[in-house]
C-alpha cells in the first residue's frame, strides 16, 4: 500500500493518463503535418503516388506557385477576406453585445438564440447564401428591384467583386455571434460601479466607453481577434460550395486552391506547398496568440 | 453604458422590441430556407417573393422518403453514424488526457498543453492530403473510419482544453477526503471527479459531436461511394446535380440544421459556456 501510494504520489503516472490521446494526435496530426512539408518538397501526382520513392525537387513547387497568378490573387483573396469578415464580424458584434449588455426582458434567450447561425454546418449556411445571391431567384435581387435600386438583377456570384462580397457577407453571419458572445462576456466583468461612477463625474457614454470600458476589455477584444483571424483564415467548405474558386478562379482562398490542386489536378506536391503556406502563416498568429494569452496568465 | 437597470419601464420596452427587430433580421436567412423548403417550384420563382408559402407543399421531404435518386435519410444515418462515433474516441481519450495534465505533475506537461492547443488551430487542409494517402495505404479509404478518425483531431483537443478546467479546479482535499474513504485512485476518479466534470464533458459531448456534424472535406475526400457519404456531402452533391431545384435544396438543408438546432435548443448553456471558457482560457 505505502509502495502504491508512494508511486502515485510521483506525478510520473500522469503520463499514462495523456499518453494514448497524445499517441492519437501525433499519429494523426502530428505525422500529417510533417509529411506535408515533405510532400511539398516532392513531385507527386497519380503516377508516382503509388511509387516507394518519390522525387525529391526542392523548392521547386513553390517556384512554380509564386509565379502562378492564381496563388497571388488567392493570398490576396485570403487576407481581404479575412480582414473583411473580421471588420464586420467585430463592430456588428461589440455593438450587440453592448447592446444586450444593458439588460432588459427578453435579453438572455434572445442573445442565446443568436448562436444559431455559429452552429449549423458552414455547408449549409452556403447553400443558404448561395440561394439567396442567387440571380433569377434570389432574395436579395428581388428585394433591390422591388425598392427600385437595381433595374436588371445582379450576377452577384458571377462577377469576381460581387462574388468576393457576397463571401464575406456569409461569412461574417457566421462570426457576428461569436465575436457577441465573447464580447458580452467579457462585459460582464467590468463592475457596474466603475461607469456608474464615470457618469457621476459627469463623463460622457462615449468618454466612459473609450477611458473605461474598451482598455478593460483589451485583453477579450485581443483574443477574440486574434481567434477570428485564425478561424477564418483557414475558412474552406463555405468557399468551396458558395463559389469554388470561381468566376474564373478568382474567389480561390488558399484553403480551396490547395483542395483544387490536390483532389481535382492530383498536383499533390502542389496542393501540399500551398497549404504549407497557409500553415506557416496561421502558425505565426497562433504562436503570437499563445504568447499573448501566457503573458497575461502569468501577469494576473 | 453598463447598467443593468434601465431607467424607465418604457425605455427597456422599446430595448425588447429592438432586440427582436435584430433578431428577426439576423435570423431571417433560415426562416427564407425553411419557408423555401416548404413551397412549390413555381411559387418559388415568384416576383415579388411570398413571405409565407400561398400552398404548403410538403413534396421535398416525402419525394426524399419514396424514390431515392438520392436518400437523404440514408447520409442522415451516415453523419449519425460520423458524428456519434468522432464523439466516442474524443471524449475516451480526451478524459484521462485533461485529468492527468490537471492533476499530476510530470516533465514536458506544458509541450503537451501547447500542442493540444496548436493543434485546435490547424487548418484542415494542411492535413487533407497526407491523411488521403495514410488512408489509402492503411486500405480504410472509403470506409467511415477515415472521416471519423480524421474529425477526431478537432474533438480531442478542444475537449482536453476544456476538461482541463473543469478538473483544475477541484480542489485538492476533496480527493483526499475520497481516499480516506477508502476509494482508491481510479474510483476517486469515478465517484468524485467525472460527476464534477459533468457539465464539461456535455459541453464536449455535443462540439465534438457538431464538429463531425459539420464536416465536409474528410467526408467527401476520404468517401468516394455516395451511399457511405455524410449529409453534407450530400447536399454538395445535390447542388451539382440539381443546382436549381430550389424546394429539395432547402429540404436537404433543414433536414441538416434541424439536429443541431435541437441540441442548441436543449442544450444553450453548456455551448455559451463552452464557447466562451474554450476560446477566452484557450
Amino acid at each position: 500500500m505505502k509502495r502504491i501510494r508512494r508511486f502515485f504520489r510521483n506525478g510520473n503516472i500522469g503520463y499514462l493518463f495523456v499518453l494514448p490521446a497524445a499517441l492519437y494526435m501525433i499519429l494523426l496530426a502530428g505525422y500529417p503535418i510533417v509529411s506535408n512539408i515533405i510532400l511539398g518538397f516532392q513531385d507527386v501526382n497519380v503516377s508516382s503516388l503509388n511509387k516507394p520513392d518519390k522525387p525529391f525537387v526542392g523548392f521547386h513547387n513553390y517556384r512554380i506557385l509564386l509565379e502562378d497568378p492564381v496563388l497571388r490573387t488567392s493570398l490576396v483573396n485570403t487576407f481581404v477576406f479575412t480582414i473583411g469578415c473580421l471588420v464586420l464580424q467585430f463592430s456588428i458584434g461589440f455593438a450587440l453585445a453592448l447592446f444586450f449588455n444593458r439588460g432588459f426582458p427578453g435579453a438572455k434567450p434572445i442573445r442565446g438564440l443568436m448562436m444559431i447561425p455559429w452552429m449549423i454546418p458552414m455547408t449549409v449556411t452556403a447553400l443558404i447564401f448561395k440561394f439567396m445571391f442567387s440571380s433569377n431567384v434570389g432574395i436579395i435581387n428581388q428585394a433591390l428591384q422591388a425598392i427600385g435600386l437595381v433595374a436588371q438583377p445582379i450576377d452577384w456570384l458571377l462577377n469576381p467583386i460581387s462574388a468576393r462580397f457576397a463571401l464575406i457577407v456569409a461569412n461574417t453571419w457566421i462570426g457576428i455571434p461569436f465575436n457577441m458572445i465573447l464580447l458580452f462576456a467579457g462585459l460582464t466583468t467590468i463592475p457596474v460601479e466603475l461607469t456608474e461612477a464615470a457618469a457621476i463625474d459627469g463623463a460622457t457614454r462615449w468618454h466612459a466607453f473609450r477611458k473605461i470600458t474598451v482598455p478593460m476589455l483589451k485583453p477579450v477584444i485581443e483574443a477574440v481577434l486574434m481567434l477570428g483571424f485564425i478561424y477564418t483564415f483557414k475558412v474552406f467548405d463555405l468557399v468551396f460550395v458558395m463559389t469554388n474558386g470561381g468566376p474564373a478562379n478568382s474567389t480561390h482562398l488558399l484553403s480551396t486552391l490547395s483542395y483544387k490542386l490536390s483532389f481535382s489536378l492530383f498536383k499533390y506536391s502542389q496542393g501540399a506547398a500551398v497549404a504549407n503556406i497557409l500553415f506557416v502563416i496561421l502558425l505565426t498568429v497562433s504562436v503570437l496568440y499563445l504568447r499573448f494569452v501566457y503573458e497575461d496568465k502569468e501577469a494576473a | 453604458m453598463n447598467g443593468r437597470k434601465v431607467s424607465s419601464k418604457r425605455s427597456a420596452v422599446g430595448l425588447s422590441v429592438l432586440s427582436i427587430v435584430v433578431f428577426v433580421i439576423l435570423m431571417f436567412p433560415i426562416y427564407w430556407i425553411v419557408v423555401t423548403s416548404l413551397k412549390k417550384e413555381i411559387e418559388i420563382f415568384k416576383v415579388p417573393p411570398t413571405l409565407v408559402p400561398h400552398e404548403l407543399n410538403l413534396d421535398s421531404y416525402v419525394a426524399q422518403l419514396k424514390h431515392g435518386d438520392f436518400n437523404m435519410f440514408g447520409s442522415f444515418k451516415n453523419s449519425f453514424i460520423i458524428s456519434a462515433s468522432t464523439m466516442l474516441i474524443s471524449l475516451v481519450l480526451a478524459i484521462p488526457a485533461s485529468y492527468g495534465i490537471a492533476r499530476f505533475k510530470f516533465k514536458g506537461k506544458r509541450v503537451f498543453l501547447l500542442s493540444f492547443l496548436v493543434t485546435q488551430m490547424l487548418p484542415v487542409s494542411v492535413l487533407l492530403t497526407p491523411m488521403f494517402i495514410m488512408f489509402r495505404n492503411a486500405h480504410i479509404l472509403n470506409t467511415q473510419l477515415s472521416p471519423i478518425l480524421a474529425d477526431a483531431t478537432i474533438g480531442i483537443p478542444f475537449s482536453v482544453l476544456i476538461l482541463i478546467g473543469y478538473f483544475a479546479s477541484i480542489p485538492r482535499e476533496l480527493e483526499d477526503a475520497s481516499r480516506i474513504d477508502g476509494c482508491n485512485r481510479f474510483s476517486a476518479f469515478l465517484s468524485v471527479f467525472l460527476p464534477i466534470a459533468m457539465p464539461g464533458v456535455v459541453v464536449c459531448v455535443v462540439f465534438s459531436f457538431l464538429y463531425g456534424w459539420g464536416d465536409l472535406a474528410y467526408g467527401m475526400t476520404f468517401l468516394q461511394d455516395q451511399v457511405m457519404r455524410p449529409i453534407t456531402a450530400g447536399i454538395f452533391n445535390f447542388m451539382g446535380q440539381y443546382g436549381t431545384k430550389w424546394s429539395y435544396l432547402t429540404a436537404f438543408a433543414v433536414v441538416t440544421i434541424a439536429p443541431v438546432v435541437l441540441i442548441f435548443v436543449f442544450m444553450q448553456n453548456y455551448i455559451i459556456s463552452g464557447l466562451t471558457s474554450g476560446a477566452i482560457k484557450g
